[in-house]
């Protein structure tokens, strides 16, 4: 298929048709109204079924219905959406449903306002409804990626029955740019879904529910929840190493729109003739955490920087990752503001300045 | 005055009420800021004082008030909400927009919200139209899916005109891939523009592309006026 | 076969041999059977989807022979809209008490009904919440005693009981909207009619059906299962009057 260009909203559309999606419930809110506009039209032309629900609660609670007939169904929202779909998130995360959940992050807390920001981390990767169990969590930086991570997102719901969230911010959602579509997703090969509530035609009944009365029971489920997110935490870790080289002395760890606003300021800084490297999760649950270890502590690494549109999330991970074998700082911007490429080369060169200073001390 | 305007024909558009519509994303807010620069600084003869209107109720991001500053530097008045209203995704219709078409002096430039949905807009104000000449101007191009084939853009003009209550006058080839754009694509896209003007019978007004691809195409190859565009939207890493 | 022994009564085939957990006296099992009973006649039993609520009937899936989803608190009408529009061929219906649907589940309820979404909603009102130990729901009686309102439920402070079916057929699309009850053997058989309805409408793709089923709840109400019936015919008829008051067939007629 020929490049086309595209709004981030619109290619994640298309890219959930292309991996097969069937379903569609949704909910207006800004920035990523146009999913629903977009898929308004399509789903007609492909066969599927486009729903706009009463609410975010409701949507969230068709597509756990939905996701029990075993077909690829999805929702996407923005931050204060995905706030109230948590209650279904956490039962289809207890059921293991597989569904994929789309959140275009805007600035919180509460109503916030509809310039990007990435400040729903601990949401999505934490676990934003109540009890014990974890997303996998996805975050593109371009709009291909977008289209390739969204794919893959359902591939992923369906091998580890469990729902997946794709997140990017408000600018991954409006901006444009020229993306590539496969003319079919091209997947490994899954197992049957023999768990779908489709008839007992021949067979015990299938419930398919998070309700474990004999806490034993409750327990046990937990826990082979858990031994799945072990599992993720395995095989799906993903990132992208922008620069890194043992020239580098500064070791930045940034994701979705954010790294792309470093990485240009990492290419300014070359030019200038400073040697800065990136990490990128791709995945955010699992967090690339061994990863950034193995990074962060090579000899050439003085510090870590962590850059994002919040008011330090991921640094939380990032420090956990570390373990304090090198000093991880932090630069952010929030609320719908988006750091300048300049504003990241001011940080690096702060912390040059200070790295002379202590190499200095040292030799006094 | 820039290489690219000195080897191309210039747009013959020279003042009155101009509305820019098109689909979601076809680049209507640069074509509409450049314009406005155009007007202001080639052909203010016949402009009078410029203003440029944003009327996009649709797309919360990457509107034509972002460039308020820059234009109004070259003396372009921008009508736009204020305050923390200008961050807004509210349909907010200033009353100032309504007296700017109605007053009929000088130039408006209105940039309007993508395809039918953000065309709306243009149906409430019908009344201060009411007999007024004004240019309607689809912006395409042609590697957005929904205007990639004559069909698709004769859909989506009609469906524009049926929502803004408004006749074309015009087609605006803007046919790119940002940073991706070729010269192949701008001719591409030009032959589609002119097969949609043959099917509708509306002129191609001009093509619209960024000057420096411009800079490196055979003039001969563009048989209708061009507008070299200067990118003022950019985003945050660029 | 020995003309002696022949078989009167059974167990419906929708039915599983598990035991409920109802209290004595509890109308739920009466109501299961109905609805098992409409799922045999008209042969779909394999075919059917379930959709439980939060209250007493939380374990409704134990006792049914079809397939089940459990729903979080109310949203009942919303995982059956998902299911059902992804498998319009299939027979869905949820089962939801009075605080699960007239209460937490308000919205979804009527938002289903009135894209008249292809399901039918079993809707078993005994004017209390059962589940969690008998508390105020939005259809107890005025002056009813419950533990959030045990001075008698007060309409000066609370409002007064919404009457469910009634707020349904305000709106134009329901199908099929009717009230029952299940405190005589008369009245079950009336019940097993609008049941079997319900069930029917949703197989010849006519829209939404809900059937309200006044229940007793000897239980929380404190009473004898006998006087509980009593107290229902005495006090639940003349607020919850039975009837149809939405039928896709005389609505036809009327145009």
């Amino acid at each position: 298929m020929a490049r086309v260009l595209m709004k981030g909203n619109e290619a994640i559309a298309e890219a959930a048709l292309k991996a097969g999606a069937e379903g569609y419930f949704c909910y207006p809110i800004t920035p990523q109204s146009e999913v629903a506009e977009y898929l308004a039209k399509r789903m007609d032309e492909v066969g599927g079924l486009f729903l706009q629900g009463e609410s975010e609660l409701a949507v969230a609670n068709m597509l756990f219905g939905a996701a029990s007939t075993g077909k690829r169904v999805f929702t996407t929202s923005s931050s204060p959406g995905i706030s109230l779909m948590q209650e279904a998130i956490s039962y289809m995360a207890g059921a293991q449903l597989p569904c994929v959940i789309v959140n275009i992050m805007r600035g919180g807390p509460g109503l916030g306002g509809i310039l990007p920001a990435q400040s729903d981390y601990f949401q999505s990767v934490k676990g934003g409804g109540h009890g014990d169990y974890r997303l996998l969590v996805l975050a593109p930086s371009t709009i291909q990626e977008s289209v390739d991570l969204m794919m893959l997102a359902f591939h992923l719901a369906d091998k580890y029955r469990n729902p997946v969230m794709m997140i990017g911010d408000g600018m991954i959602g409006q901006m444009m740019e020229p993306v590539e579509f496969p003319d079919h997703y091209e997947e490994p090969e899954l197992p049957e879904k023999s768990w779908v509530a489709t008839g007992a035609v021949g067979r015990k009944p299938h419930v398919i529910k998070s309700l474990f009365l004999d806490p034993y029971m409750l327990e046990k489920n937990s826990w082979e929840l858990h031994e799945k997110y072990d599992q993720m935490k395995k095989e799906e870790v993903r990132y992208e190493l922008y620069k890194v080289s043992a020239k580098n002395k500064i070791m930045i760890v940034s994701y979705g729109t954010t790294a792309r606003i470093c990485q240009t300021a990492i290419d300014q800084l070359e030019k200038e003739g400073i040697s800065v490297g990136m990490f990128r999760p791709i995945t955010l649950f699992p967090f690339p955490e061994p990863q950034i270890h193995k990074e962060a502590i090579k000899k050439n690494i003085n510090d870590v920087l962590v850059v994002e549109m919040s008011t330090a999330q991921m640094m939380e991970d990032v420090e956990k990752a570390v373990l304090g074998k090198k000093p991880v700082n932090f630069f952010g911007r929030t609320g719908g503001v988006v750091p300048a490429p300049e504003e990241v080369k001011e940080q690096i060169m702060m912390l040059i300045e200070k790295q002379k200073k202590t190499k200095a001390k040292k030799k006094a | 005055m820039n290489l690219s305007a000195m080897r191309f024909q210039p747009p013959a558009i020279s003042g009155g009420i101009i509305i820019i519509v098109g689909g979601y994303g076809s680049g209507k807010s640069e074509v509409s800021i450049n314009l406005a620069r155009y007007l202001v600084t080639s052909q203010s003869e016949t402009t009078g004082p410029v203003s440029i209107v944003d009327l996009d109720i649709v797309n919360p991001y990457f509107r034509s008030r972002e460039a308020a500053k820059e234009l109004e530097k070259l003396g372009i008045t921008s009508v736009n909400p204020s305050g923390g209203q200008f961050y807004a995704d509210l349909p907010i219709i200033l009353p100032e927009i309504k007296g700017t078409i109605e007053r009929r002096e000088g130039t408006v430039v209105l940039d309007v919200g993508g395809d039918d949905a953000g065309s709306r807009v243009l149906g409430s104000l019908a009344n201060a139209f009411e007999g007024a000449e004004y240019e309607l101007l689809f912006v395409l191009n042609a590697n957005r899916p929904f205007t990639a084939t004559a069909e698709g853009c004769l859909k989506m003009m009609s469906e524009i005109e049926t929502a803004s209550r408004l006749k074309f006058t015009g087609i605006i080839s803007n046919t790119h891939l940002l940073e991706e754009t070729n010269e192949e694509t701008i001719l591409d896209g030009l032959r589609l523009s002119h097969r949609v003007s043959d099917e509708t019978s509306l002129p191609v007004r001009f093509l619209s592309a960024l000057e420096n691809i411009l800079d490196e195409i055979d003039p001969k190859l563009i048989d209708v006026p061009v507008l070299p565009l200067n990118r003022l939207l950019l985003k945050p890493w660029e | 076969m020995d003309q002696q022994n022949q078989t009167i009564f059974a167990r419906p085939d929708a039915m599983t041999e598990t035991v409920t957990h109802y209290c004595p006296g509890c109308t739920h099992g009466i109501i299961h059977r109905l609805v098992a009973e409409a799922l045999d006649d008209l042969g779909v039993r394999e075919n059917t989807l379930g959709v439980a609520p939060v209250g007493c009937s939380v374990l409704i899936y134990n006792y049914f022979d079809t397939d089940f989803l459990e729903a979080p608190h109310g949203r009942a009408p919303a995982l059956a809209t998902g299911f059902k529009r992804m498998r319009p061929d299939m027979v869905v219906f949820t089962y939801q008490g009075d605080g699960d649907l007239a209460s937490i589940g308000m919205s979804e309820i009527i938002h289903a009904a009135n894209r008249g979404e292809k399901f039918t909603t079993i809707f078993v009102n005994n004017t209390i919440y059962g589940m969690t130990g008998g508390q105020m729901a939005p259809t107890t009686l005025p002056g009813q005693v419950t533990t959030t309102c045990p001075a008698g439920r007060d309409v000066s402070r609370t409002g007064y009981p919404i009457r469910m079916v009634e707020l349904l057929a305000a709106l134009a699309t329901p199908a099929y909207l009717q009230r029952v009850s299940v405190h005589t053997p008369q009245h079950i058989i009336q019940a097993k009619k609008a049941v079997r309805k319900a069930f029917e409408y949703q197989l010849e793709d006519r829209g939404f059906s809900l059937i309200e089923l006044l229940s007793t709840c000897p239980t929380n109400w404190g009473m004898t299962p006998s006087e509980a019936s009593k107290w229902l015919a005495e006090n639940l008829l003349p607020y919850y009057p039975l009837g149809c008051y939405k039928d896709f067939d005389k609505a036809e007629g009327d145009k």
